[in-house]
C-alpha cells in the first residue's frame, strides 16, 4: 500500500543544509500498521509531511519515491497531490490544540473534505460529521458538532481530528504522535478507538511516535529512526523482544518498566551527531558500546530474514545486550532517617477576579477552582515521595504550595522542623536554602544572560554559604556531582542541550545544599535516552546525600522507579498513598487501577 | 457575553470621566491665570475681573469642574470667548464636516490597507510583496504635512485639478464637494495605510504558518479555500483592533490635515482655539474628540467579541 | 561568547535591511553633529538679495524668503530633530519603563491602577494630547519635547508591562524566589536584563514617532519658534512659496524622510535579529 523508496530530504539553513533524512526506505503492507519510531532529530516528523508533499519552503527532496499502491506523490502535479490528500491518504498532527481552525465549528472541520473532494453540500456534510463523530465515541455528538474547538477536552479534540480524517474514506491513515499531547488514560481510550477503526474500516496506518509502548500494542511492524536513516525495521514483537541494532537495544534499556527489578537504567551517552555534516559511516558509532573499526565504514541496511539492520556487526551482535546496569542499593540499605517534610490539611483554590470590576461586583467577575483539596503527605530525609496524576491533577500546584512559591489557602506545611505556613514571606529565608526546586522546562529554568558560574554561584553567595575565594571551587564541586565538564561554568543556557540544562538546573537546586527538593516533572521534556540519564542522577544524588525528594510526574513508569513511596493525585485529591511496590502491584482506588492499566506496557505485565 | 460588554462600558464611561478631569486640569490649573492666558499678559485689570466672574473662575475648582461637566452633559458646551458665540452649534457643525472626511478615508483605509496586506501576506517574499513594503515604509515615514504639501504642488499647483484648499458644502452641488474633500483624503489615506497594510501582512503571514492552516492543507483543501476561509477570520482580528486605533489617528491626523487644507472641522477647531487662547472651546472640542475615540473603541471592542468564538460562546469545556 | 538574544552575536551576518539602516541613520547622525563645521553658510544670516534662488553651485538646496541657504539650516535642523527624538523617547522611557515592569510584575491593584491611568492619556489622539498640555503654556521646542516624552510615555508602559508579564513567567523566575531573592533583585537582574532588547528595539521606533509628532507640533506653531530652522517649522514658513519655490519645503520633508526611514530599516533589523530567539525563549 505504501512504500517509500531512498527517500533524501534537506532542510535549507543558514550556512548549509541539514541531512534530515538519508536514503529512507520503508513500506507497508495493505490493511497493516506500520509504526516508525525515533527520538527528536531523527526525522520521522519528515518522513510523514513529506510523504504528503506537505514540506515548508526550506526543505527540498533530493531523491525518492513514495508509492501510494502504484503512483509516486512526489512525482505527480501539486493538484494531483492535492485531490490524494484527504480522499486517500489522511494526516492526522500531534497537537489536537493547536490543529484545529479555532473560529469554525468542529462540524464544519470535519466534515470539510467531503464538501471539497465529494461535492457534498454543506449541509449534508455537517450531517455525515455527526455521524462520523459518534462512530469515533463522542457522547452526544450533534451537540459537539455545533461547538467550537476551545469548548472541547484534549481527548475529545482528537477524537474529533481523527473523524475529520477518516471522513472522505481514505486508505491510509498516518499519524504524528496522536497520543504524545494527551494524559495516559485518554491515550488508552484513543488507542482502543484506532484498533476499532482499523478492524471495521480495513485501514493501513503509519504510525509515528517515540513511545515504544504505545508501539508495541498497535504496530505489526516497526523502523526505527536515528539521525535520519532506518536502523532498524522488522516485526514488532520480534524488534522489541530481541533488538538487532545497538541504538534499539540502547533505547530499550533506557526506559523504565514497571515492575522490573530496581536497576540504574542504561543511558545512552553523548548527542546526535551534526546533520549538517554527518559521518561518512555508522551515525550511531560515536555512541555505541560496540563500535568496532568495521563502524567507520558505510553502513547499509542489511536484510536478515524478516529483519532489517543498519549494522555491520548485526550477526555478531545479535545476542548482545546492552551494557548491564548496576543494580540500585535495595531499599533497606538507605535508611529513612527523621521526618522532614510534613504536610497537614493543604489546600489551595484560585479564583480568577476580573480587576477592578471583579472588586466592585463580585457576582460579575469572579471564577473559583480548587487545585489542592486538603492534601496531608510527609516524608522523610532520604526518601523519595512520588507523586502521580495527569494533567489537571493539581500536583506542580502541590509541589509550589509546599514551597510557598504559591500562597496555599490553608492547612500547615513544616519543614526541618520549621513551620513553613503562616509566616511572612521574608521570615522564610532559613527555609528557602534548606529547601529548593527543580523545574520541567529547561529553556525556561535558566536565565539566558547568566553563565553556569553565574547561576551556580549565585545561590551559594545569597546565603552566604562561603567566603567568595571559595566559590569557584564550589561551583566546580557541583559539577562534578551532576556529571558536567568543569569547562561548562562558562556556558550560557542556549549553548546546552536539553540535558546539560537540566542538569545545571539540578545543580543550582543542590548549591544550597538543601534538605528538601522538589522535582517538577523534571524529566518528561527530555528525550528518553537522556532521560534515563538524569533518572540515574537523581537515584546517585538521593543516595549520597540523603535528601528528601518530592518527585512530581506524569508518567507513572518512571515515578515507580525512583520513588520509595507514592501518593496518586486526582483533582486536587490524593487518593491513594502507599509503597511504592504495594501501589504497582496491588493498586485499592480504582483511579490509581484505571491509571496502571492504561500504561502501554513493554513487557508481558507479569511482574 | 454579556458580561465582558457591561464591562467594556463601564471602563470607557470611566476613562471618559477621568479624561474630562484631565482636560479640565490641564487648562485651568496648569496655566497661572485662565484669564490672563485668555486674553493676553497686557490686559486691563477690569477686563481680567470681568471675565473671571463671567467664567465663574474664582470659585473652588472642583465646584468648577462640576459646573462645568454638568453643563456639558446637559448639551451646554459653554461659549467661545473668541467669537462670543455658544460652542454647542459651532462644535456640531465642525464635528460633521470631520467625520465626513474620517469616515471617507477610514473605510479606503480599512479596505484598501487589508487588500493589500492580504495580497504581500499571499506573495511573501516575492515582488509584489516587496512593492507593498517599501510603499509602506514610504507611508510610515513621511509625515502627515509633507504627504499634503506633496499633494497641493502636484495635484493643485502642477496639475491644477484639485483645489488647494477650502470647503464647498454639500448645497453648492455634489462635485464641487467632493472635489474639496479629495486632496484631504488622499492625504490622509497615503498617510494611515501603512499601519493597517502591514499588521494585516505580518497577521496572515503569521496565520498561514500555524497548524491548523497545514491540517487544512493536509485535506487537500483548494488553496482558495484555505485562504479565504480559514486563514482570513483568523488573520483579520487583530486588523480589526488596529482599525479602531486607527480611527484614533485620524482623528490627530485631521488637526494637520485640516489646518493645511483650510478644511473647517474639528481638527482646524482645536487650532484655532489654541492659537487664540479660546479655552473654553478648546476644552469642549478635545472633549468631543476623546468621546468618539472611546466609541469608536468600543465598536471594535464589540465586533471583537462577536468574531472571536472564544469571548462570544464562553470557555466552558463540553 | 555573549549571550544569545544579544544583537551583537557575532555569528549571523547583518541583513541588508540593518546594513542600509545603520548607513543612513549613521551618515544622518554624523551631518548633523558636525553641522556646525561643515555648513557652508551661516544659517541665520538674512540677506534679501539672495531670496528664493533655486538649487544652484553656491547654495546647493537653494534658498529660503530670507536669503538664507537651505541646506545650511537643513544641517542644523538635523540636530533639533535627532534632539527631540532621543530626547522625548529617553523620556518616555525613563518613566514607562519602570512603570511597566512594576504593572507587570506586581499585577493585582498596580496593575490596575496603572493601566487605567495609561488608558486616560491614551484616550486621546497623541497630537491633541500634545497639543493639549502646550496650549496653555508659552512655546519653547524643550517642552515640545517634554509634551512629546510625556504623550508615549503609556505605550512605552504598555510594551514593557507585556515583556515584563511574559518574562514572570518563567521558571528562572520562580528558581529567584525559591532563593528569597529580593523584588529589586530579581527586577533589575534577573528580569530587566532580559528585558532590555526588545524594549531598545521599539525604544528606537519611538524615536521616529517623537520625531513626527515633534515636527508636526512645530509645524503648527507650538514647538520651535523662528528663526530656528527646526524642519516643522521650515516646512510651514515654506507653505506659502510653494509655487515659486518648492525647495524650500521639499528639502526639510525629504530629510526627514531620510533619517525616519533609516531609523525604521535599523529598528526592523534589529527586531528580526533578536525575534525568533526571543520568541523560542519567551513561549517556553
Amino acid at each position: 500500500m505504501l512504500t517509500i523508496e531512498n527517500l533524501t530530504v534537506h532542510y535549507q539553513v543558514l550556512g548549509g543544509a541539514i541531512e534530515a533524512l538519508t536514503s529512507v526506505s520503508l513500506s507497508a503492507t495493505k490493511g497493516s500498521t506500520l509504526a516508525l519510531v525515533g527520538e527528536s532529530g531523527s526525522g520521522k516528523s519528515t518522513v510523514a509531511l513529506a510523504a504528503m508533499g506537505l514540506l515548508p519552503a526550506e526543505a527540498k527532496v533530493i531523491s525518492g519515491r513514495v508509492l501510494l499502491e502504484r503512483d509516486d506523490m512526489l512525482a505527480m502535479t501539486p493538484a494531483a497531490r492535492r485531490a490524494l490528500r484527504g480522499t486517500r491518504v489522511s494526516l492526522v498532527f500531534q497537537d489536537p490544540f493547536s490543529v484545529l481552525n479555532p473560529s469554525l465549528r468542529i462540524g464544519e472541520q470535519v466534515g470539510e473534505t467531503l464538501v471539497h473532494h465529494r461535492g457534498f453540500s454543506a449541509a449534508q456534510a455537517f450531517a455525515r460529521a455527526v455521524e462520523l463523530l459518534d462512530e469515533v465515541g463522542i457522547v452526544n455528538p450533534a451537540a459537539v458538532a455545533r461547538a467550537y474547538p476551545h469548548e472541547l477536552s484534549g481527548g475529545m479534540r482528537q477524537r474529533a481530528l481523527i473523524a475529520g480524517a477518516l471522513a472522505a474514506e481514505p486508505e491510509l491513515l498516518i499519524l504524528d504522535e496522536p497520543t504524545t499531547a494527551l494524559d495516559v488514560t485518554i491515550e488508552a481510550q484513543i488507542l482502543s478507538l484506532l484498533e476499532r477503526l482499523r478492524e471495521t474500516r480495513g485501514l493501513t496506518m503509519l504510525f509515528i511516535s517515540h513511545n515504544l509502548g504505545v508501539v508495541r500494542r498497535i504496530a505489526d511492524e516497526v523502523a526505527v529512526l536515528y539521525a535520519g536513516e532506518v536502523v532498524e525495521q522488522g516485526r514488532t514483537q520480534d524488534v522489541l523482544r530481541a533488538p538487532m541494532h545497538p541504538y534499539t537495544k540502547g533505547l530499550l534499556a533506557a526506559i523504565p518498566r514497571l515492575g522490573q527489578k530496581k536497576t540504574h537504567l542504561a543511558a545512552i551517552p553523548g548527542r546526535l551527531p551534526d546533520l549538517r555534516s554527518p559521518p561518512a559511516g555508522c551515525r550511531f558509532q560515536a555512541r555505541c558500546p560496540f563500535a568496532t573499526p568495521a563502524s567507520a565504514a558505510p553502513q547499509t541496511l542489511l536484510d536478515l530474514g524478516e529483519r532489517h539492520v543498519r549494522c555491520t556487526n548485526a550477526a555478531a551482535l545479535r545476542d548482545a545486550v546492552w551494557p548491564a546496569a548496576t543494580p540500585m542499593p535495595p531499599d533497606a540499605a538507605r535508611s529513612a532517617g527523621e521526618t522532614v517534610v510534613d504536610v497537614a490539611g493543604l489546600s489551595k483554590s484560585f479564583t480568577r477576579s476580573r480587576g477592578l470590576l471583579g472588586a466592585l461586583m463580585p457576582r460579575l467577575g469572579r471564577d473559583e477552582l480548587k487545585a489542592v483539596d486538603d492534601v496531608s503527605l510527609s516524608i522523610a530525609s532520604g526518601e523519595v515521595l512520588g507523586l502521580v496524576g495527569e494533567s489537571g491533577s493539581g500536583k506542580t500546584t502541590l509541589g509550589r504550595t509546599i514551597l510557598r512559591l504559591i500562597e496555599p489557602s490553608a492547612g500547615t506545611i513544616t519543614i526541618a522542623g520549621e513551620t513553613v505556613s503562616g509566616r511572612p514571606q521574608r521570615a522564610l529565608v532559613p527555609m528557602r536554602r534548606v529547601a529548593q526546586i527543580v523545574f520541567q522546562n529547561p529553556d525556561s529554568s535558566l536565565n539566558p544572560r547568566k553563565t553556569v558560574r553565574e547561576l551556580l554561584g549565585r545561590p551559594i553567595a545569597r546565603f552566604g554559604l562561603a567566603p567568595s575565594g571559595e566559590i569557584p571551587s564550589r561551583i566546580n564541586a557541583l559539577l562534578d556531582l551532576v556529571r558536567l565538564p568543569s569547562h561548562y561554568a562558562e556556558r550560557y543556557a542556549h549553548q546546552m542541550s536539553g540535558g546539560e540544562k537540566q542538569r545545571v538546573g539540578i545543580a543550582r537546586a543542590l548549591a544550597t545544599n538543601p534538605r528538601f527538593i522538589v522535582c517538577d516533572e523534571p524529566v518528561s521534556a527530555l528525550d528518553v535516552s537522556v532521560q534515563a540519564a538524569i533518572i540515574n542522577l537523581l537515584a546517585d544524588l538521593r543516595d549520597r546525600l540523603g535528601v528528601a525528594y518530592l518527585f512530581i510526574s506524569h508518567d507513572i513508569s518512571v515515578v515507580a522507579h525512583l520513588a520509595d513511596k507514592v501518593a496518586v493525585m486526582y483533582r486536587g485529591k490524593i487518593v491513594e498513598t502507599g509503597a511504592s511496590d504495594a501501589i504497582m502491584n496491588a493498586p485499592q482506588h480504582p483511579y490509581t487501577r484505571r491509571l496502571l492499566d492504561a500504561v502501554p506496557r513493554l513487557d508481558d505485565g507479569a511482574d | 457575553m454579556a458580561a465582558y460588554i457591561a464591562r467594556r462600558i463601564v471602563l470607557i464611561t470611566l476613562v471618559l470621566v477621568a479624561v474630562s478631569i484631565l482636560v479640565f486640569a490641564i487648562t485651568t490649573l496648569l496655566p497661572a491665570n485662565v484669564a490672563y492666558l485668555i486674553l493676553g499678559p497686557f490686559a486691563p485689570p477690569e477686563q481680567v475681573r470681568a471675565l473671571e466672574l463671567k467664567l465663574g473662575l474664582n470659585d473652588p475648582v472642583w465646584q468648577q469642574y462640576l459646573r462645568w461637566a454638568g453643563a456639558f452633559l446637559s448639551g451646554d458646551l459653554g461659549e467661545s470667548t473668541l467669537m462670543n458665540r455658544p460652542i454647542a452649534p459651532l462644535l456640531m457643525e465642525a464635528l460633521g464636516r470631520s467625520l465626513v472626511l474620517t469616515c471617507v478615508s477610514f473605510v479606503l483605509i480599512a479596505v484598501i490597507g487589508i487588500g493589500l496586506g492580504v495580497i504581500a501576506a499571499l506573495r511573501h517574499g516575492r515582488p509584489p510583496d516587496h512593492t507593498v513594503s517599501i510603499a509602506t515604509y514610504l507611508g510610515i515615514a513621511v509625515p502627515e504635512f509633507f504627504w499634503a504639501i506633496v499633494v497641493i504642488v502636484i495635484f493643485a499647483a502642477w496639475l491644477g485639478w484639485l483645489p488647494a484648499s477650502g470647503y464647498e458644502p454639500l448645497s453648492a452641488g455634489f462635485a464641487v464637494w467632493a472635489k474639496h474633500l479629495i486632496a484631504p483624503t488622499l492625504t490622509l489615506v497615503f498617510g494611515h495605510l501603512a499601519h493597517v497594510s502591514r499588521l494585516t501582512r505580518s497577521s496572515m503571514i503569521e496565520v498561514l504558518q500555524s497548524p491548523y492552516v497545514t491540517a487544512a492543507r493536509a485535506k487537500g483543501l483548494p488553496e482558495r479555500v484555505v485562504v479565504l476561509h480559514h486563514a482570513l477570520r483568523n488573520a483579520l482580528l487583530p486588523s480589526i483592533t488596529v482599525l479602531a486605533l486607527d480611527f484614533g489617528r485620524l482623528m490627530g491626523g485631521i488637526v494637520v490635515v485640516e489646518t493645511i487644507f483650510a478644511y473647517p472641522g474639528l481638527g482646524r477647531l482645536v487650532v484655532f482655539s489654541i492659537q487664540n487662547r479660546d479655552i473654553p472651546t478648546l476644552q469642549a472640542a478635545i472633549l468631543v474628540v476623546a468621546a468618539i475615540y472611546a466609541f469608536a473603541n468600543l465598536v471594535a471592542d464589540l465586533l471583537y467579541a462577536f468574531l472571536n468564538p472564544k469571548i462570544r460562546f464562553g470557555r466552558h469545556a463540553a | 561568547m555573549p549571550p544569545e538574544g544579544s544583537v551583537f552575536a557575532p555569528r549571523k551576518p547583518l541583513s541588508p535591511q540593518l546594513k542600509a539602516g545603520l548607513a543612513i541613520t549613521g551618515a544622518i547622525i554624523l551631518l548633523g553633529l558636525l553641522a556646525p563645521w561643515i555648513a557652508p553658510h551661516p544659517w541665520d544670516t538674512i540677506s534679501m538679495r539672495t531670496r528664493f534662488l533655486p538649487p544652484n553651485a553656491t547654495y546647493w538646496l537653494g534658498t529660503d524668503e530670507y536669503g538664507r541657504d537651505v541646506l545650511s539650516r537643513l544641517l542644523m535642523g538635523t540636530r533639533l530633530s535627532l534632539a527631540m527624538g532621543v530626547g522625548a523617547t529617553a523620556f518616555s522611557l525613563a518613566i514607562g519603563v519602570p512603570i511597566g515592569l512594576a504593572a507587570g510584575y506586581f499585577r493585582g491593584w498596580i496593575d490596575e491602577a496603572l493601566m487605567r491611568a495609561a488608558d486616560v492619556l491614551m484616550a486621546l489622539p497623541p497630537i491633541m494630547l500634545g497639543l493639549l498640555v502646550l496650549a496653555v503654556t508659552p512655546p519653547a521646542l524643550w517642552k515640545t519635547a517634554l509634551a512629546v516624552g510625556f504623550v508615549y510615555v503609556p505605550q512605552i508602559a504598555r510594551l514593557a508591562r507585556s515583556v515584563t508579564l511574559s518574562l514572570a513567567n518563567e521558571d528562572f523566575i520562580q528558581a529567584a524566589k525559591a532563593r528569597a531573592e529580593s523584588t529589586s533583585y530579581i527586577l533589575f537582574r534577573e528580569i530587566l536584563p532580559n528585558a532590555w532588547p526588545p524594549l531598545i528595539v521599539e525604544a528606537s521606533l519611538r524615536v521616529t514617532y517623537a520625531i513626527l509628532l515633534g515636527s508636526a507640533l512645530s509645524f503648527l506653531g507650538l514647538g520651535a519658534q523662528p528663526p530656528s530652522s527646526d524642519w516643522g517649522l521650515m516646512i510651514s514658513e515654506a507653505r506659502s512659496f510653494l509655487d515659486r519655490a518648492p525647495w524650500i519645503a521639499f528639502a526639510p520633508g525629504l530629510a526627514m524622510c531620510l533619517l525616519v526611514i533609516g531609523i525604521n530599516l535599523l529598528g526592523d533589523g534589529a527586531r528580526e535579529r533578536l525575534d525568533p530567539r526571543l520568541k523560542a525563549r519567551v513561549k517556553a
